[in-house]
């Protein structure tokens, strides 16, 4: 069975198609990426799959479950995690402490009153931070890192929700090349030894080219092509008005 | 561990307090007592969740009332009217909040002082049941604590009880989750959690310790008047906390020492009192906008570049070793 299911997705802002008529479907222990120029509708079709936005028509489902329009807290109990473009951390907490809320609330203990939290989840937030890479930064203040760990705290952050289906979008943005061949990597072994299904999107065609199974090409809100990396890459509408103008 | 050290000596020294100062000021620091408590419960809202209510005097009020009231005209003993006082701001802070936190940041400050108003003239013209704008008189605390040092005892321990809970409240993981949502509300829906009904949580226990405080006053002062509900209350521990510091727990307690003391000694000797604390916030907000426990925390702190960061990784290694 699908683990996401989207049919016939549509979303306008205004006069805008945002999304159009877009179908989507990813198998458990996918990892597959979205690319697109710039707003081609990438970060609203994730607006769209984890409730940020409310869909005109169409419908989204999880592992059978119909989530259309269900609010994103809920979405994100279900076991679907997103990161954002723009790291969307807590700048005033430390490292530490961002990503024990996300264990915390996975772990439905924010409703505990009375013990305190430095208490709690020590572990699994250590074990986070040492797969992200940012142990070293445990204390600091999260307004206080450079932006290539703001956006590993930010995947951290995703993971600490313990999603089944986690959707990243641009993860190595604003990021140096050693650091974007390090993240990917994480993204990969996150994908093979957790079985995490994965759907990042993704500007830079190289990481793309080396890291998803299944591409697939929005452009204008809809779905211009789908298939392997070398499928796509030899699609004559994609090279037209996608890899055209990044050449 | 010399934060703790300093809260035990100020804890020694509040129990011996009024063995040395006379009356008057055992008056005084009783009051400092409970605004100091109502000003800790709104920096709940205002501090840890990120929201100002313009309207927290609504509660307190209530609760003011509920205890007033169930000693005028009841035999129901002090302590269990002070529960019911809780119970009772509680259930009014969760019927306006469920409205509240609907918004955020200057909405959010309209709304609940429109509601605090609402409620205001409630019990300002119903004079059947609250007296109206005669206030309730004839609350007489009973015979265990009636007298000045008693009430004052009586009151320290209930104040430090409460300040106790709500410091655990404050370090829970519902105390973070109220840092997270004041950070970044979005990014808290993102990871499962219903940031509006969180914060309608911390508004009703934020509301049940005003509700708390306000119980306090009616026997210490013998009597209440429905200008406890109205918005210029509700001004009080929006100063406190800004003099004392939102960012500290103690911060609006810190805030309520030099409000309600500045009060009685400058009410003393002039009528210029809103002058004189006008001057005062204005001095804080241009030259100490941490409030004087910010103040302190820099001075404490700040002697490397790094410092807030070695100390915020020193904690955490002795949390987490």
């Amino acid at each position: 069975m699908a683990i996401l299911k989207v049919e016939s997705l549509n979303k306008a802002f205004g006069g805008l198609q945002a999304t159009s008529d877009v179908s989507y479907e990813m198998k458990t222990g996918e990892l597959s990426a979205i690319i697109g120029p710039n707003g081609a509708g990438k970060t609203t079709f994730f607006n769209l799959l984890t409730g940020y936005h409310k869909v005109d028509s169409g419908s989204v489902s999880f592992q059978g479950e119909d989530i259309t329009n269900w609010p994103p807290h809920r979405i994100a109990r279900l076991g679907i995690a997103r990161a954002f473009q723009v790291s969307n951390i807590y700048l005033a907490l430390t490292a530490y402490e961002n990503i024990r809320q996300a264990i915390l609330s996975q772990q439905k203990r924010t409703l505990n009153f009375l013990i305190p939290a430095t208490r709690m989840a020590k572990k699994e937030t250590r074990k986070l931070l040492e797969l992200a890479g940012l142990s070293q930064h445990a204390g600091r203040i999260a307004g206080n890192l450079s932006q290539g760990d703001k956006k590993r705290l930010e995947l951290a952050i995703a993971l600490g929700c313990k999603p089944e289906l986690l959707f990243l979008d641009e993860p190595t943005a604003g990021m140096s090349q050693e650091e974007t061949y390090e993240t990917m990597d994480l993204v990969k072994r996150l994908n093979r030894e957790m079985n995490l299904t994965i759907l990042f999107t993704e500007h830079d065609m190289t990481v793309v080219f080396g890291y998803a199974k299944r591409l697939t090409v929005l452009h204008q809100g809809s779905i211009i092509a789908e298939g392997s990396p070398e499928e796509v890459r030899s699609n004559e509408l994609v090279q037209k008005i996608y890899l055209g103008e990044e050449a | 561990m010399f934060k703790y050290w300093w809260l035990g000596l100020t804890f020694i020294a509040m129990l011996v307090l009024p063995l040395v100062i006379g009356e008057f000021w055992i008056h005084v620091t009783i009051e400092i007592l409970i605004l100091g408590l109502f000003a800790v419960s709104f920096n709940m809202i205002f501090g840890y969740m990120g929201q100002l209510s313009f309207g927290h005097a609504a509660y307190f009020g209530v609760g003011a009332y509920a205890t007033g009231l169930l000693m005028v005209k009841t035999a129901i003993p002090l302590p269990v009217c002070l529960i019911v006082s809780m119970i009772t701001a509680g259930f009014f802070a969760l019927a306006i909040g469920y409205f509240c936190v609907r918004l955020t940041g200057i909405y959010f400050a309209i709304l609940t002082m429109a509601f605090g108003q609402l409620l205001y003239y409630v019990i300002f013209q119903w004079y059947s049941f609250t007296g109206g704008d005669d206030g309730l008189q004839g609350i007489v605390p009973p015979d265990w604590i009636i007298g000045v040092t008693p009430y004052y005892y009586f009151t320290f321990f209930i104040v430090v009880a409460a300040l106790i809970v709500m410091w655990f409240i404050s370090a829970s993981p519902f105390g973070y989750t109220m840092r997270s949502i004041r950070e970044n509300a979005e990014r808290t829906q993102f990871i499962g959690i219903n940031v509006r009904r969180y914060m309608l949580i911390n508004f009703v226990v934020a509301g049940m310790f005003a509700g708390l405080a306000g119980g306090l006053l009616g026997p210490f002062n013998r009597s209440i008047a429905p200008d406890l509900c109205n918005w210029h209350q509700s001004g009080v521990p929006v100063f406190m906390t800004v003099i004392g510091g939102p960012l500290g727990f103690l911060g609006p307690m810190i805030g309520s020492v030099i409000y309600t003391f500045l009060f009685a000694f400058v009410t003393g000797f002039t009528e210029y009192w809103p002058l004189t604390i006008g001057l005062v916030i204005i001095f804080v907000v241009l030259f100490v906008p941490g409030g004087v426990l910010g103040l302190a925390q820099t001075m404490f702190r700040n002697r490397g570049t790094n410092d807030l960061i070695a100390e915020a990784k020193g904690s955490m290694d002795t949390e987490t070793s």
